[in-house]
């Protein structure tokens, strides 16, 4: 199985939806890659992804989150990593954004569209968050 | 009910994706053929740990629920299993055995299989010596008559058949494809 992802946003749910997916899918042995783009960045930015805000006016479900014991963010990444998921940074959004490499975690690679469309060319599921 | 595992994985108070991820790194310790217990309170477990032993080809052998803990059980696959390569001559299908067993011939069934795939269903009557412990405790099975020898594709039991032949026992049968596709009446032990 091959899955194919591309993160557009930049907040905690996105963060999740992005990574719950992309975690599970390398585990079951799929060749995963995700193209993050725009807001996307943030979701592997060193300093940005751990404190990623929740969309306004759901703050309270930061309980049910602890009461769920789910994972922070940054060890859903560094778990993906692990498990060889291939992150891609869009070199165009880091160029608006003057972003450079070492703004992002280790291990990402920098790339443009067509590199992930040559990823995601012959992929199984194709999502976009 | 008891049943025996190689691996105990504790994977309790995690939520989705954590006990798959869990899954995935603990079976890599495991030797093809053995059998990892799962433990975990996250209810989208049970649907979870049978998908992913599809994708990934080990067997899932079932779930047995303990108040709020879900006990999950997976048997790590072998590429070889999957295509036995009979060398036992004498063979049985699996509608033979039936007709056997509703006749009045008295036969044993020796099960090979691990106690946890034994556990989740078995042909009733049957005995369960898996096939690792065979060497050391074949004495059992001194007094009976007409083995007939079965797991799960018919691998497993044909090293035993080969093993018990050359022990001196006359008359082993290996029954095949084996329990994956047997249709006839079935007991669980819990």
């Amino acid at each position: 199985m091959k899955v194919a992802i591309i993160a557009a946003n930049g907040g905690m749910f996105d963060a999740y939806k992005v990574f719950n997916i992309a975690t599970a899918a390398a585990a079951t042995d799929a060749e995963v890659g995700i193209f993050f783009t725009f807001e996307g960045l943030n979701l592997i930015h060193k300093e940005a992804h751990k404190n990623l805000p929740m969309p306004p006016g759901t703050e309270h479900f930061q309980e049910g989150f602890k009461k769920a014991n789910i994972p922070p963010v940054h060890e859903l990444v560094s778990m993906a990593g692990e498990l060889g998921v291939k992150m891609i940074a869009c070199q165009m959004t880091m160029d608006v954004m003057s972003l450079e490499k070492e703004h992002f975690i280790e291990g990402i690679d920098v790339g443009g569209a067509v590199t992930f469309l040559t990823f995601a060319k012959d992929a199984d599921v194709t999502l976009t968050f | 009910m008891e049943i025996t595992v190689n691996k105990v994985l504790d994977a309790k108070g995690l939520a989705c994706p954590m006990p798959i991820v869990k899954t995935k790194k603990e079976m890599t310790t495991l030797e093809p053929g053995q059998v990892m217990e799962i433990q975990a309170t996250d209810k989208g477990s049970t649907a979870d740990i049978k998908a992913w032993a599809e994708n990934t080809g080990h067997q899932y052998l079932g779930t047995v629920e303990e108040g709020s803990v879900l006990k999950h059980y997976l048997r790590k696959a072998s590429a070889e299993e999957e295509k036995p390569e009979t060398t036992h001559p004498d063979i049985m299908n699996l509608d033979d055995l039936l007709m056997k067993i509703k006749g009045n011939e008295k036969i044993s069934v020796l099960d090979v299989r691990e106690p946890a795939e034994y556990a989740f269903g078995h042909i009733p009557g049957s005995i369960n010596i898996p096939l690792g412990e065979l060497e050391q405790r074949f004495e059992e099975l001194n007094n009976a008559e007409n083995l007939h020898i079965i797991c799960r594709s018919g691998n497993r039991s044909d090293l035993a058949a080969q093993k018990l032949t050359a022990k001196g026992f006359k008359n082993v049968k290996n029954v095949v494809p084996g329990m994956k596709e047997w249709a006839g009446p079935v007991d669980k032990s819990h």
